[in-house]
Formats: structure tokens, C-alpha cells, sequence
């Protein structure tokens, strides 16, 4: 029990860090990477957007 | 099922599990003890039903532009609220799991502290290039506060997985099950912000994935505050142990120091009875001293 826990966490924080290493390149070109952690969709355009980003 | 409706479901689960952690919190008598992750719960659920309300009414109660509108203040509004609330989550997390070791609770406190602090810096500090300005500034500034916190939460479940014992806490204490749920939610996120810098698209495939890490989690969480928490085991550690050093360490290092009167004390402070136990003290004392203790003299006279 004790083993498996330990493998989730790590793995957890190992998948953390390496996706940590793909954002670091996208946050130099200031695109939104940023989202809560839900299901709903993600306003990545201005408010003012024409197409009001696609919304249905 | 197609896609959409699948994320549609999730949409309107994640909710109804919110709700069902923050009754199992509230019924459990622990929503004071965690206090943070109470408001943290409240505000994802306002948020969401908000959001629904919107999604469902666009086009239909609500003209598309100005729901969206609406949408996106709402939406990023309750995340800068949530990632605040994240960070004081953790931090009172640290705070519960170290308890019983109050020196190291105190030190570690102080790290947390400085970390965040340097990571607010940081986070500006990267932001502030040439080219940025307005909001690509704040985008950039908030990707990395949001980057910062959840390593942080990682760095917070490591050290609850693995100095588990010496905390006196076993995985079925809720202050595990929190600092794993938190832990998760936070992997899920740096996948999610790796995913969005390559595809940025409202309708995301990676909704699923972060909608499935929602309704997990919170289901995880419904699971430790539906069950009473086994009491926290007695803490036996060997003399060796560096977690006894450190708090015997931390503990000597918080210590206020104590004060010596030196000079400029005037007689009134005292009472008689002080008074009287300096003078007949000066009295004994032989007269080559007399030179040297001017200033006991000066009290009692």
C-alpha cells in the first residue's frame, strides 16, 4: 500500500514537472496557457472578441 | 456518446460533486478546520453554476456577445479568486500536517513564507520584458504564479507522502487525501497549460481530461470527509531522528530573548521590598567592591 501510494505521488510530481518544462517556452510568446481545472470551456479571446470566440 | 456531450456531462457533474464535498465538510464538522479549502469550494461551485447558467442562456435568454462577455469576466475572475485560495489552501495545509512539531511548523512556515514571496517577485520580474505591456503583461505574470503554485502544491504532497510517519498521519487522515487531491489537480493543470500552448482552442479536447481530474478529485475528497478521520497515531521517534533535532533546533531558534536592566533605572520602578534586599546586599558587600558596584548604590540611595 505503502510502495503504491509513494509510485502515484511520484509519478504525479514526475508528469508535473515535465509538462512544467513544455509551458516554459509558450509563456515567452504570451499566449493564455492558463485554465481552471473544469470541463467548461476556456475564454482564451478579448471580450470583445467578433465571433465571441466561437461560443454556441 | 460524442465528445460534446460527454463534456457537457462534466460540466454539469463537477457542480453536484462540489456540492457533495462541501456537505460531507460541513456534515463532518471539519469545514472550520479547513477552513480555506471550504471557500475554495464555495467559490468553484458559484462559479461553475454561473458559468452554466451562461453557457445555457447564450442565444437563447442571453445575446451571444454579451454572454460571452459576461462569460469571460466570471470565468477568469473566479480563477485569480481560486488561485489565491489555492495557495492559502496549501499553506494551511502545511500548517495542519506540521502541528505536533511546533518548531519545524514555525521554520517551515517562515520558508513558505519567503518561497512565495520570491515567487510573486519572480513571476513580475519575468513578466517585466520590453515587449510585454497591458495585458500580455498580466497573462505572462499569472501563467507563472499559476506555474509556481502548482509546484508548490507538488512539492507539498512529496513532503506529506513521505514524512508521513514523523507527522504522526496515516493515508486515511484527511490532511493526506486533501494534499492529494490538490496534488493532482495541480499535475492535471501543467498538463493542461503544456497542452493550450500548442492548442489554444475554447472547446478544448483537454476539457475531458481536466473535467475527469475535477470529478475525481472531488469525489476523492467526498470519500475522506464522508468517513471519520482515524485519530493521529502517537508520535515515537528514535533520538536520532533529524525531524526531533530540527524541532528541538527550530524551537531554540523562536525563543524571545530575556533582558538585563543595565543602567538608568530609576528607584521608583522598584518595590520597597527590592529596594531594601539591594541596600542591606550593598551593605554586606566589602568596601574594594564598593568602587565597582557605584550603580547599586545610586538604586538604593
Amino acid at each position: 500500500m505503502k510502495t503504491i501510494v509513494r509510485a502515484v505521488v511520484v509519478a504525479l510530481v514526475l508528469t508535473g514537472a515535465a509538462a512544467s518544462t513544455q509551458i516554459a517556452s509558450a509563456s515567452a510568446s504570451s499566449k493564455v496557457t492558463i485554465a481552471k481545472n473544469s470541463a467548461m470551456p476556456t475564454p482564451m479571446c478579448p471580450p470583445d472578441d467578433p465571433n465571441a470566440c466561437g461560443m454556441r | 456518446m460524442s465528445q460534446g456531450l460527454f463534456v457537457g456531462l462534466l460540466s454539469y457533474l463537477e457542480p453536484i460533486f462540489c456540492a457533495l464535498v462541501l456537505l460531507s465538510l460541513v456534515r463532518s464538522g471539519a469545514a472550520r478546520k479547513f477552513i480555506f479549502l471550504t471557500s475554495l469550494l464555495g467559490v468553484k461551485l458559484i462559479s461553475g453554476l454561473a458559468c452554466l447558467t451562461l453557457l445555457g442562456l447564450s442565444s437563447r435568454g442571453i445575446e451571444r456577445h454579451l454572454a460571452y462577455q459576461m462569460y469571460f469576466y466570471v470565468y477568469w475572475i473566479s480563477y485569480a479568486v481560486e488561485a489565491i485560495l489555492s495557495l492559502l489552501v496549501i499553506y494551511s495545509i502545511f500548517k495542519l500536517a506540521m502541528a505536533p512539531l511546533k518548531g519545524l511548523q514555525t521554520l517551515g512556515m517562515l520558508v513558505f513564507r519567503w518561497v512565495a514571496a520570491i515567487s510573486v517577485a519572480v513571476a513580475i520580474g519575468v513578466a517585466l520584458t520590453p515587449h510585454l505591456s497591458g495585458m500580455k503583461f498580466m497573462v505572462s505574470m499569472v501563467t507563472q504564479l499559476q506555474q509556481t503554485s502548482s509546484i508548490l502544491t507538488l512539492c507539498l504532497l512529496l513532503f506529506v507522502c513521505f514524512a508521513i510517519r514523523p507527522m504522526g498521519l496515516s493515508y486515511r487522515s484527511r490532511i493526506f487525501g486533501v494534499s492529494f487531491g490538490l496534488g493532482f489537480l495541480a499535475a492535471t493543470d501543467l498538463v493542461r497549460s503544456a497542452w493550450l500552448s500548442h492548442n489554444s482552442n475554447m472547446y478544448s479536447t483537454v476539457n475531458i481530461v481536466s473535467g475527469l481530474a475535477a470529478c475525481l478529485t472531488f469525489l476523492v475528497w467526498s470519500a475522506y470527509f464522508a468517513f471519520p478521520e482515524p485519530k493521529r497515531r502517537f508520535i515515537v521517534l528514535p533520538t536520532t531522528s533529524p525531524f526531533l533535532r530540527w524541532n528541538q533546533i527550530s524551537m531554540a531558534l523562536g525563543d524571545e530573548p530575556g533582558y538585563v536592566a543595565i543602567g538608568g533605572i530609576p528607584p521608583e520602578l522598584f518595590a520597597p521590598a527590592e529596594l531594601e534586599i539591594m541596600r542591606r546586599a550593598s551593605s554586606k558587600m566589602p568596601a574594594n567592591l564598593e568602587g565597582q558596584t557605584g550603580m547599586h548604590h545610586s538604586i538604593s540611595a
